[in-house]
């Protein structure tokens, strides 16, 4: 407190350790380097998603060093797991990730599925790839929106929040909700989709393709942005892979992991797409895999919703709400909009499962952010910090 | 060689520029597509599969009696622990049948597992209160005053996978006397 002044009010280090901060940027300074400054990124920062923290140390303009700041929106979804029933804690996926819980809900119910050794009936195959794959372009939308805003652009955000409206009309016609959706269930899906939802996705498809295209004009060849993008924030293979970085991030550094590809689930071996690949390994390479992938997932509803067979959208006799799951432990992957979604359930047979681990793709994708950001400049961090498409509910869970 | 280069870079900068000017200037001219709330609301269509607070679906002969049997099958099987059904000393209908809504999380488990589909999701986005207790629903209240209100339109919209929404859009005035108003269940029609 003693070594507070208003000609220094923002902490520059004269001497380590004299830095007026909170505990985390305190033990950060430790390490500082006399005459540099901290600097908090959020928790209540609009460029940083939600309440992230980043405690950065600057020299100058250039970030020396950086440490995300976490757990400011954690609800301990993994311990409520623990106390409800297998089914009850099924809305509790819409919640993890706002912008993706299609993704989440899929891997929960495969890994209970899995474990109990339900099949889904064919149509019920096919309502959860439409519904995951359209989720999967809502979230890639609100990221290229939110991106191109922490870049300094601020009309595409709202273009894409026009074309999400109309996934989420979709997507409610069927889950009832437009966010926090809970559609999977045990052994199927929660709601048969009608004809106004299916003729709603074959007028979507065409239209989401023209304006993907003025995307394209708008945005993607703009030369600022290029400028912005191009050989920033190199993250090889390597980086990528020590850190557990999956997804995009992983698909922009040259390697062609996706798990609808590697560990096939559902039914997507019976899709014809691409996993777009960028080897350029900067901010545009992830930019870019993720607006192909886009137009991939589009193929892959128009593909289904040509395909779908009439039938039942969930077994008979699927479990009740006070099901208990056997015994027993299963892993479950998808591919969710940032990466590799993973679930680990445990039971022994309980009214609860004992325990439920969940894997977010982002936690694994923040951690390379320190690394990666180093000796930029900040304006840059931001960049990557953009490019990383975090959503902080689920790094927090 | 250098200077031609940079101002080819700029005549470049120029034209992306100008794009991205007659894109946002075609935008610019087409019709508004957002709603503004207050003195607009969504359309009904959009409404009919939107999952609002519950309700008690109407009952078959005598439209104000639910259908509920207080068999609590709603009540074991919700997660969040809103549903309160006390059943009646002489038959089996339900005297009080409580629903908080701060708990819900619209899942959708106690209208799939009623056995005899007493429940159904409302299209109510419109209700808001200041406190707590405002918003726990007497259902069976809520069901009475609906059938006074009038008969539905169509037939068999009582049924949970009835699509057409009751008469629940508020007019002009609507939306901001539920706003500011304390009662819970907003005013009918
Ligand atoms: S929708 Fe879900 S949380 Fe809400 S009352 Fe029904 S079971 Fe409970
Ligand atoms: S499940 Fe249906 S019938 Fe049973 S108590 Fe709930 S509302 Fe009544």
């Amino acid at each position: 407190m003693s070594n507070f002044s208003f000609l220094n009010p923002f902490g520059v280090l004269d001497e380590p350790g004299t830095y007026m901060g909170d505990f985390y940027s305190n033990n950060f300074a430790r390490k500082a380097q006399a005459g540099n400054v901290i600097l908090n990124l959020g928790p209540q920062h609009p460029s940083t998603h939600g309440v992230l923290r980043v405690v950065v140390e600057m020299y100058g303009e250039y970030v020396v060093r950086s440490e995300p700041v976490l757990g400011y929106l954690h609800r301990s979804h993994e311990k409520m797991a623990e106390h409800k029933t297998a089914y009850g804690f099924l809305p509790n996926m819409g919640r993890v990730d706002y912008l993706n819980a299609i993704g989440w809900n899929w891997a929960y119910a495969g890994a209970c599925e899995q474990l109990a050794g339900i099949e889904c009936p064919e149509r019920a195959e096919y309502l959860r790839v439409i519904a995951a794959e359209l989720n999967r372009i809502s979230s890639h939308l609100v990221w290229w929106g939110a991106f191109v805003l922490d870049l300094g652009a601020f009309t595409p955000i709202l273009y894409a929040f026009d074309d999400r409206e109309l996934i989420c009309d979709i997507l409610q016609r069927v889950t009832g909700s437009r966010l926090t959706m809970n559609y999977f269930r045990f052994g199927g899906v929660g709601a048969d989709g009608d004809d106004l939802f299916f003729s709603k996705i074959r007028d979507f498809i065409p239209n989401m393709r023209e304006r993907l295209k003025m995307y394209k004009a708008l945005v993607t060849d703009n030369v600022i942005l290029r400028r912005r993008l191009e050989g920033i924030g190199p993250m090889d293979a390597d980086l990528c892979v020590r850190y557990g970085a999956t997804g995009p991030l992983l698909r922009a550094a040259g390697v062609p992991r996706d798990v609808r590809r590697s560990i096939p689930y559902g039914i997507y071996d019976r899709f014809d797409y691409e996993i777009p690949v960028a080897e350029t390994n900067d901010n545009f390479g992830r930019y870019w895999v993720r607006l192909q992938e886009i137009s991939e997932s589009l193929k892959i509803v128009e593909q289904a919703v040509a395909q779908i067979p009439p039938g039942k959208h969930i077994v008979d006799k699927a479990p009740k709400p006070s099901w208990k799951l056997p015994p027993g432990e299963s892993v479950f992957s998808v591919e969710g909009a940032r990466g590799e979604i993973t679930v680990h359930v445990i039971s022994d047979g309980g009214k609860s499962p004992y325990r439920v681990k969940l894997r977010a793709p982002g936690f694994s994708n923040l951690s390379v952010f320190a690394e990666a950001a180093e000796g930029t400049i900040l304006a840059d961090a931001i960049a990557i910090l953009g490019s990383l498409d975090l959503v902080i509910p689920e790094i927090d869970r | 060689m250098k200077m031609l280069s940079a101002i080819w870079d700029n005549l470049k900068g120029l034209y992306s520029l100008l794009v991205g000017m007659c894109i946002t200037g075609r935008y610019f001219f087409q019709p508004l597509k957002t709603v503004h709330f207050p003195r607009d609301v969504v359309e009904p269509e959009n409404l009919a599969s939107y999952r609002g607070p519950l309700e008690l679906a109407r009952g078959k002969t005598d439209e104000s009696k639910t259908r509920c049997i207080s068999c609590q099958m709603c009540a074991k099987g919700c997660p969040g622990n809103c549903i309160t059904v006390v059943k009646s000393k002489e038959g089996k209908n339900p005297v009080t049948w409580l629903y908080d809504f701060t708990l819900c999380c619209l899942c959708g488990a106690c209208v799939e597992v009623c056995p005899t589909a007493a429940i159904q999701f409302s299209h109510r986005l419109y209700l808001v209160s200041t406190s707590r207790e405002a918003l726990v629903l007497d259902l069976l209240k809520d069901l009475e005053e609906r059938v006074a209100a009038g008969p539905l339109p169509a037939a068999g919209a009582g049924t949970p996978d009835a699509k057409k929404p009751e008469a629940r859009m508020p007019d002009a005035g609507g939306p901001q006397k539920a706003a500011g108003g304390s009662a819970a269940p907003d005013p009918e029609g």
